[in-house]
Formats: structure tokens, sequence, C-alpha cells
């Protein structure tokens, strides 16, 4: 978990108690984080559904605003001393946002903009801006006007202008939303090759959580503006055995996960909370057999964020479901109870030596 | 009119006005770029305010001017009615509500993410208010535009400040009202064209400068 490795001092970023509520009545949201540490080097990912404040900690993150308390520090000192300590943390730490946005003009305009800014002699800017679109595979589109990119395009833009600025800590607001699986993992494989190229500390959010185990050293899961301790109960891994239909692993013996096609080798199978369906026990409705269904009882009940509610399921398996807050009471469901729980095969991501099958996006 | 008489009162023309949308646009810019970044109580009413300024008529703010710079009003030791210096002033407050209005309009319309992405990028704030205003640079050279064709145009102010004073402060529009009261409606109208004919111009020299400066 982020937070509990490496040494503390020289931890990246290091946040206690930070408190964040957006100005006006109108917003009664509020992100609260008691503790996280960043590494340097590493690659951290913020789990969480939309509304989870999953931005605002990113926006935290490149000073962009400031926290109402707690204590935020990066690089041991605190970025929010002066204009100047601002301003050269947000220089070191580039966000870039979901949807980003491109200023009109060309390519090569958008990519020298923080590069002028940072005053970088005009004799290097060019090769900066051959080596950062080279990387997002642009490679010779310097001039072409930006009005008429594809939205995968004005993606790899953005990631190449903030690449080009070398910055030590990158942070990306859902990279891969919006864009297809392909260019997703192509995004993926540049964010794990600047890391261990440039030793850049890299924090991205995202939803889908296969994508979190896939990429990172580290997740953070949000809920309602809390961090929520994060477990890899939905993340199992096993060696997978294979009828030519189906495959499954056993992470226990005899109780298995099963997953459609061929798979061998070890592998890793990861299902979304949101893919679980919950029965109670004695729900006539409930299925009492078939593949990925699994009995336990609710041990853990959170309902931090107004709408969801995260539920632990722990029997054989310990499992983490997620359901609107309004169908629990007629569901059956409450803390202690024991109940069943079922997802359909085709919704276990596979996660192995291979690329990954499908993907939630 | 003689030749040179006609060349003056072009000159005269030009520097006011000129003078007067640089002003203003001084003053409008920052106006506008302030009220279109922050919302803030009242702003509704110093909108609407503008909006109301935008409809003076151009002999009421002669008319305010006049009252302000004349012998016995408060500015009057100062010695500017009937000075070149008068138009200009009267000009800038003419068109400042116009240059505002229109500028809030066009950053208004600058996509809210540029400001937070100049910010990611590390533009100091100064910097990033520098990266929206480019973002609106043609809309915002309309306002200045706009501004300008508005001063150089009117007929109240030039009058009641300039006072229409022969090789000093006659401009163009003065020496229409002029040729017109003689029963000159020929000139009058050569003059008019000639005033569109310059406006024009710079409207072509302005936007051709920027279009070039882009593909340079």
């Amino acid at each position: 978990m982020a937070g509990t490795r490496g040494d503390m001092s020289s931890a990246v970023y290091r946040l206690e108690y930070v408190g964040y509520a957006y100005p006006g009545a109108a917003s009664p949201f509020t992100l609260e984080v008691e503790s996280l540490n960043v590494d340097p080097g590493e690659i951290l990912a913020i789990v969480g559904p939309n509304g989870a404040g999953k931005t605002t900690l990113l926006m935290l993150l490149g000073f962009l605003i400031q926290p109402g308390r707690g204590r935020l520090e990066f690089q041991g000192s605190n970025p929010w001393a002066s204009d100047a300590s601002v301003l050269q943390a947000r220089r070191n730490a580039v966000l870039v946002t979901h949807h980003p946005y491109l200023f009109k003009g060309s390519v090569a305009d958008n990519i020298s903009f923080g590069l002028k800014l940072r005053k970088i002699p005009e004799a290097e800017r060019p090769e900066l801006l051959r080596s950062a679109l080279a990387l997002v595979e642009l490679q010779g589109r310097e001039k072409e006007s930006v009005s008429g990119l594809s939205a995968g395009q004005v993606q790899r833009v953005a990631l190449a202008r903030a690449l080009a600025l070398r910055p030590r800590v990158l942070l990306l607001d859902e990279p891969t939303a919006n864009i297809d699986a392909g260019l997703g993992l192509r995004i993926e494989a540049i964010l794990r090759e600047v890391s261990r190229e440039s030793g850049t500390t890299v924090v991205f959010s995202t939803h889908n959580f296969s994508q979190a185990s896939r990429l990172a050293d580290d997740i953070v899961y949000l809920s309602g503006g809390r961090r929520v301790e994060f477990s890899h109960e939905n993340c199992f891994s096993g060696t997978a055995a294979t009828d030519g239909r189906r495959s499954w692993i056993e992470p226990r013996p005899g109780v298995r996960i099963v997953f459609p096609g061929e798979r061998r080798g070890h592998l890793t199978c990861i299902i979304d909370p949101a893919d679980i369906r919950l029965f109670s026990a004695d729900d006539g409705a409930a299925p009492s057999s078939g593949p990925n269904v699994f009995a336990g009882r609710v041990t853990r009940l959170e309902t931090t964020d107004a709408a969801t509610a995260l539920i632990r399921v722990s029997g054989e398996l310990i499992f983490r479901a997620t359901l609107p807050v309004g169908e629990l009471e007629g569901k059956g469901i409450s803390l202690s109870r024991s109940v069943l729980l079922k997802f359909e095969p085709e919704s276990v991501e596979v996660v192995g030596p291979q690329t990954p099958e499908r993907s939630h996006d | 009119m003689i030749f040179r008489e006609l060349a003056l009162a072009v000159w005269v023309s030009l520097k006011t006005s000129g003078l007067a949308a640089l002003i203003a646009s001084a003053l409008a810019v920052p106006a506008a770029l302030f009220l279109a970044g922050r919302d803030f109580r009242g702003k509704r009413l110093v909108l609407l305010i503008n909006q109301t300024w935008m409809a003076a008529p151009t002999v009421v703010i002669g008319l305010l001017f006049y009252s302000l710079l004349s012998r016995n009003g408060p500015f009057g030791r100062l010695g500017l009615l009937y000075t070149q210096t008068a138009m200009t002033a009267g000009q800038v407050f003419l068109i400042l509500p116009l240059i505002i209005g229109f500028s809030y309009t066009a950053l208004r319309q600058v996509d809210a993410r540029a400001r937070l992405t100049a910010l990611t990028l590390g533009a100091t704030p100064r910097q990033a208010g520098w990266a929206v205003l480019r973002e609106a640079k043609y809309a915002l050279l309309i306002a200045v535009l706009a501004g300008f064709a508005r001063a150089i145009s009117e007929v109240g102010i030039a009058m009641m400040l300039g006072g229409n004073i022969r090789n000093a402060t006659r401009n163009i529009t003065t020496s229409i009202a002029l040729e017109t009261a003689k029963g000159e409606f020929r000139n009058g109208v050569v003059l008019g064209i000639l005033l569109l004919i310059i406006t024009l111009g710079i409207n072509i020299l302005v936007q051709t400068g920027l279009h070039g400066r882009d593909k340079g």
C-alpha cells in the first residue's frame, strides 16, 4: 500500500490529515485524506467511482488547489510556503487533466508552452519536442494544427506536452478514459517506460480496477471523498487449468474462479466490485449452484458515499461488492447477514503473461 | 476644402481615435479579464451598468465632459477644453464600455480549461491570464477595432470638446457636419466615404498582420 513502504523522509509526497472543501454552499463535497505517502519513482493509482474525489486529490497533488487543513509536504517541504515555492512545486509536478485542453495553434506551440515558461533555451527545444512526440508516436506532426486532431491524438499531445517538461512527478487524471482500448494500452506502456527510464513518479486516477492492478505499484482507493482501506479481496492469483472452453484458477483448493477461453500459466483474476451480484441467503431467487457462486457473510458495510454501499463478504474467499444504498433494504443485505454472491465468468478480468483479453473501458 | 486641411482633419481623427482606442483597451481588457475570471457579489449590476453605459449618446458624454472641462468646471483650470486631449478623453469614456462588453463576451467564450491547463504547465497566475487572452486574441482584436470604429465615427464629443477648430481640432466627422451645414453635400459624402475607406484599411492591415504572424 502507498504510505507503508520506503523511507518516509524521502517521500515525494507526504499527506497528513489533509482536507479540502470546495468553496460555496452549493458544493458540499469534501475530501479527507488521513495519510498518504508517495515514494520516488513509484506508480500510484487512485481508484474510485465517479465523485469519489480522485480529481480533487490530483489537483491537490498538482498544487492547483490548497488544502483547507492538514499537512501536505512535497519533497520534504511545504510547497505552499510562498508564491515562489508553489510555482516551483507546480513545475515539478505536471498534471494532465481529464479531457485535456490544447491551446489554439500547432502541436509544437502546445509542447513549447511549458518549455518557454521554464526558459529552456530555444536551441534545446526542438530536441525535447521531437523526443516527446516520438514517445507518444506522433513524430513529424509538430506543425499540424491541433484543431484537426482526434480525441486520442489530443490525449497523446497533452501527454507529450507534459513529458517534454521532464517533470519529477507526472499526474494523470483518467489518462485512458474516452479513448479506444488499444491506445489505452499504449499509454500504459508509455507510463511504465517513463517511470522505468527516468524514475518519474507517476500518479494516475482511474475507475478501472484492473488497469490499476496492471500498472501501479500501489493503489489508493477513494470513496465519497475518503480514503477507503484497500485490500485485494477481488484479486486472486493461481495457476490456470482449462477444459478448452473455460479456464479456472483455484485460489484455495477446490474453490474455483471460472473465466472463458483457454488460458494457462500463472494468472491473476480481478473481479470489478460492480459486477458482483448479491443475494440474501434466504432469497428464493438466490443461485444455489453454477460457476462463480460463493457463500459468505457481510463483514463490512460502508456507506461513505451517499449513493453507493461498499460491502465486504467473507467466506471461502473474501470479496468486495458495491450496491446502491437504496437497494440494501430491498435485498435484505445488512451487516453480519449470510449472503450469496455471483458474477459471470465474462466479468472476470484476467491478467497474466499474455495481453489482457478485455478491458472494462 | 484644400488638401492640407483635409489631410490634417484625417490626421486628427486617426490620432485622437487611435489613442482613445489604445487607452480604452489598456483599461478595458484587464477589466474584462477580471470580470470573466471571477464571480463576486454585484457582478451582474456591474455588467448591467456597463451595458447601459454602452448606449450613452455621444452628446451626453460630450456635455458631461464639457461641464467638467469648461472654465467654471472642476477641471477648468487645466485648459483642456477645445483640445485634442479633451476629444481623446471623451472618446475613451465613450468606447470603454463597448470594449469591456465585447472583451468580456470574448473571454467568457474561452474554454474554462485554458487557464487551468496553463497553471498545470507551470504558468504564474499572470502568465495564465496571458494564455487566456491569447486564446481570445481574434475576438479581442474585434473588440478593439469596434471601439476604434465607434470613436472615429462619432461627432458629438469631437464637436463639443474639440470645438471644430480649423487646423487644430477639426476631424473628419466635424468636417462632414460643417460641410453639410454649408450645403456642400458632395464634400460631406466624399469625406464620409474617406472615413469608411480609412476604417476598412485599418481593419485589413491589422487582421492581415495578425494572421501572417500566426502562420509565421
